[in-house]
């Protein structure tokens, strides 16, 4: 195996509460891809990654991978499938894609992650259904357990060991809207102050609305290809160097190893590094893009992947180490807190992001200076899976 | 526009199925692991341990996942146990769940097993981690063809 892959471009839908249903996010995402890359067309498709967690309870359908292909004129003659890991689940699309090029079964695929998650208003308890059941709904769900009053748990956990303060919660979101402000994409584009965040509603306390990312409808797209199919279209590409994952065993809350952090991120990193040859990740990454799904996530994250000592993620924001001209520049895209998060496609979007930095196709408010390396993760459900995948910038 | 069209039929609104309402059906013919509820029924909230190598699980479990093994013995957790987390819904409860935020929701402590339960019978602000908590069985209507019981925590 170890054929190296590249990601040579992508597109993506405007983010939100969009009147649009799934098959036109489908349609939107898969124009912008295939417009983002002259030299490759819906014929060269090889493989096909789709990247959805409930288009059954969301949109009333299933089998959505061949209606994918439909709908974007695809014939993939070699793989074709969707990917179902709750919030993580476009990471898994892209990981599959990367995996099936690296061991040579194609060159070319296509990664689309997708979710139209807004219900009309009246319907709102039945997307909320969709959300309850990530963890095990008999024995979690049952007690309300979504992912707002989870993670404030977490959160709670977090400041009871480790000291961690309201003020470097809401520092994530700030940080994170602030980018989104410049990102045209995203379902949140404004300015957001620390103030505001701990002034929100307080939904699942401690963790305050715009402690949250949002209930979105989008899509995003990435086209993937081997190094000697990538050289033919391409002269700038975001080479996959590393890519790890790790669940231990849990889905439930007995059986998770912590309440305030989480070693699996750990594990999926070290993978990661050891792959791209990473030895010192806050020396030598320069650009990465995190689940912040809650503000408390990128604080784990922080610790967790290796960057500070566990206890230290609220000090790192704190001193600016995550900012655009931080040690690593998080989040610039503007996280799942500015940008929202349709659960398939957030990991898509992330890896685009990576990829754009690269080339330098990002707003000069929100550009990180001269990436050469970059990082996304994503947990899923009860941040029982943790995904990592490590990128640099290149010229094949 | 045609006044000669069919005109189909849709009813105006559409029965949920039982797995939306969030409670698993409980009794022998729908689950292996009935004998939680029966005990649940009697007030008592137990779990499984694996007869070969003594591992405890929660959720209770028709199969050890450490030795695989299936010869599984209910066991009795204590009824009183410690607050480890909480927080509370205020919004976006799922179905079934809209008329009964806010509610508290946490994760308690019982002997050897931690797991999520509502926390009944008191505000959010008067919590604190590491409050007694003491266990509470209730009765869930709605559609099923059986008494359905869950169970919940409060502070003692
Ligand atoms: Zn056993």
């Amino acid at each position: 195996m170890t054929r190296s892959v590249g990601i040579v471009g992508g597109g993506h839908t405007r983010w939100g509460d969009r009147e649009a249903t799934y098959k036109d996010l489908i349609q939107e995402a898969g124009k912008a891809t295939f417009d983002d890359v002259s030299g490759v067309g819906p014929g060269d498709i090889e493989g096909l990654f789709v990247g959805s967690v409930q288009p059954e309870r969301f949109a009333f359908q299933t089998h959505v991978a061949p209606m994918v292909a439909e709908l974007l004129g695809v014939a993939p003659d070699s793989m074709i499938a969707r990917t179902e890991l709750a919030c993580a689940s476009g990471q898994a699309a892209l990981r599959y894609a990367w995996l099936a090029i690296a061991a040579g079964q194609l060159d070319t695929a296509l990664v689309l992650g997708v979710e139209k998650m807004n219900l009309p208003d009246e319907h709102a308890a039945e997307a909320q259904s969709g959300m309850t059941n990530v963890m095990d709904r008999e024995f979690d769900g049952v007690n309300g357990l979504n992912a707002p009053p989870y993670f404030a748990m977490v959160a709670q956990r977090h400041m009871h060991e480790y000291g961690t303060t309201r003020e470097q919660l809401a520092q994530v979101s700030a940080k994170n809207k602030s980018h989104a402000a410049h990102n045209e994409f995203a379902q949140f584009q404004e300015e957001v102050s620390v103030d505001d965040v701990i002034d929100s509603f307080p939904l699942s306390p401690p963790l305050c609305l715009y402690d949250c990312s949002g209930i979105t409808d989008g899509a995003a797209g990435l086209i993937l290809m081997s190094e000697e199919k990538a050289r033919e279209v391409t002269d700038e590409a975001a080479w996959i160097t590393g890519s790890g994952q790790a669940c231990f065993a849990s889905n439930s809350v007995n059986n998770l190893p912590s309440m305030s952090a989480w070693p699996q991120a750990t594990t999926a990193a070290e993978q990661a590094y050891d792959q791209a040859g990473i030895d010192d990740p806050v020396a030598e990454l320069d650009v990465a893009e995190v689940h912040d799904c809650f503000s408390i996530s990128e604080i784990v994250e922080y610790e967790d992947l290796g960057w500070v000592e566990k206890g230290e993620g609220g000090q790192f924001v704190e001193d600016g180490r995550s900012a655009l001209d931080g040690d690593i520049a998080v989040n610039p895209r503007g996280g799942l807190l500015g940008c929202g998060h349709p659960l398939g496609a957030t990991g898509v979007s992330q890896a685009l992001e990576i990829y754009n930095q690269f080339r330098g196709d990002v707003p000069a408010e929100r550009r990180v200076p001269d990436p050469e390396t970059g990082l996304i993760h994503n947990l899923s459900g009860s941040a029982s899976v943790h995904s990592v995948m490590t990128m640099a910038r290149g010229r094949p | 526009m045609s006044d000669d069209r069919d005109a189909v039929e849709l009813p105006d609104t559409i029965e949920l199925p039982r797995l939306l309402d969030f409670y698993e059906l409980q009794t022998a013919e729908h689950t292996g692991i009935h004998e939680f509820y029966e005990r649940l029924h009697e007030g008592r909230l137990s779990t499984t341990r694996c007869s070969d190598c003594g591992d405890v699980q929660f959720p209770p479990r028709i199969v050890c996942p450490e030795c695989h093994c299936d010869d599984l013995e209910y066991v009795d957790l204590p009824r009183e146990g410690e607050l480890f987390a909480f927080s509370m819904l205020r919004a976006g409860a799922p179905l079934g769940m809209e008329d009964e935020v806010p509610f508290v929701t946490g994760i308690v402590e019982v002997g050897d097993v931690r797991l999520s339960a509502r926390i009944d019978g008191a505000e959010y602000d008067d919590l604190a981690i590491g409050d007694p908590v003491e266990l509470k069985v209730v009765e869930i209507d709605g559609p099923a063809d059986h008494e359905r019981v869950f169970y919940r925590f409060e502070p003692r």
